[in-house]
């Protein structure tokens, strides 16, 4: 069954270089920032609105659904004596959740609360991230084989555009400053913001600090948004270099795309997760019990 | 949006154009610079704590990474400036 798989995926990689070449269609120009151009595939828009599906939409639907059927495969097992392989990884998500991330960041009150929010974090942006390697038949480019027109296989991460990252970060935002206000009061809060300095020095800490707010938005969202968008553009560059300069190119960016790529699957994708949550637990437990 | 090839050797063709990407190119170079060191920081306390009290490990590795991923998204601000300047300038 996993080699009749293999094969068959195999196949389809194979199936778009067969078509363009009966197509003959004519060299096209190759460029990288091609993958970020997002195409109408169902067009929504309600008044300034634009709700589309496009292929960013589609990675979103199909990483939700994967990450909750990771969630319920691997965490509701029936507990045995021996512990199955699937048992063993839910406990190994399990544990870093919650030892690595909620009880690094979160004040012991809060952990009921705020588990659940960061862990998910943790699951969804490692799924979105993962599924951005995986070739998947979601892609605007398309070829015709027997009639059929199908999509070619494409590597794209949701992560890589922006206004996923920023609604990320937006949620950890809002939820910092309204579980900060529950806890504190509000003035009790913003209090907490300014360190204790002489009187002079209020006038120049204080915009700094506020603006030092904002700028955690931004740096949580671009953080996760360019560490996917640089790691794809190079993966593809490397590949591009193929069509652009000569063929002899071949061994070496084959080398070097595998290289990044790996790189990016073993390392970046499980890191950049670990993060974004890490840091939103961080920054609602500081919200909830201020350091001074 | 991004429509601007990212490619010297495209560029090239417009004097202008090669200079941007010169200056891309100059600029995310110099931004490593930094994160290179403050990574080979991090990572060299990390094996100094380790070797010193190798039943840390586990507790420090939590704090290595956040440390890592922080200074590695230096450069990736720099990145993300650069490309913005050179597609809107």
């Amino acid at each position: 069954m996993r080699r009749l798989l293999a094969l068959l995926g195999a196949g389809y990689l194979l199936l778009p270089p067969l078509a363009f070449a009966a197509e003959d269609s004519g060299a096209e120009e190759f460029d990288p920032a091609h993958e970020w151009e997002l195409k109408d595939w169902v067009p929504i828009h309600l008044g300034p609105l634009d709700l589309s599906i496009n292929k960013a939409v589609a990675y979103l639907i199909l990483a939700t659904v994967v990450s909750c059927l990771l969630g319920v495969l691997l965490m509701r097992v029936r507990v045995g004596r021996e512990p199955t392989r699937r048992q063993a990884i839910g406990e190994q998500i399990y544990e870093i959740a919650q030892v690595q991330i909620a009880e690094q960041g979160l004040p012991t009150k809060a952990i009921g609360r705020w588990f659940p929010y960061c862990a998910s974090l943790l699951l969804f942006i490692w799924t979105i991230n993962m599924l951005g390697f995986i070739p998947l038949p979601l892609s605007d480019e398309t070829f015709e084989i027997a009639g059929i027109r199908l999509p070619t296989l494409a590597i794209f991460a949701a992560t890589s555009t922006l206004s996923v990252t920023l609604a990320l970060a937006l949620m950890t935002w809002v939820f910092t400053h309204v579980e900060g206000i529950r806890a504190n009061g509000a003035w009790g809060y913003f209090r907490s913001w300014i360190p204790d300095v002489p009187k002079l020095m209020l006038p120049f800490i204080v915009p700094l600090e506020v603006l030092g707010q904002f700028m955690r938005l931004i740096s949580l969202s671009v953080r996760l948004y360019a560490n996917m968008l640089a790691g794809h553009m190079l993966i593809l560059t490397f590949i591009g270099l193929i069509f652009l300069t000569h063929w002899l190119v071949f061994p070496v960016s084959v080398l070097f795309g595998t290289v990044f790529y790996l790189f990016e699957v073993l390392i970046v994708v499980s890191i950049q997760a670990y993060i974004f949550a890490a840091l939103s637990a961080i920054y609602i437990g500081s919200a909830i019990e201020p350091e001074h | 949006m991004l429509s601007a090839s990212f490619f010297f050797l495209a560029a090239a063709e417009d004097g202008a154009d090669a200079g941007k990407a010169i200056a891309l190119a100059l600029g995310i170079g110099l931004g490593s610079l930094g994160a290179g060191v403050g990574i080979g920081n991090i990572f060299g306390s990390m094996i100094q704590a380790v070797a010193r009290q190798p039943e840390l490990r586990g507790e420090l590795q939590g704090i290595q990474w956040l440390g890592f991923a922080l200074t590695e998204a230096v450069v990736f601000y720099g990145l993300i400036g650069g490309l913005l300047a050179f597609v809107l300038i």
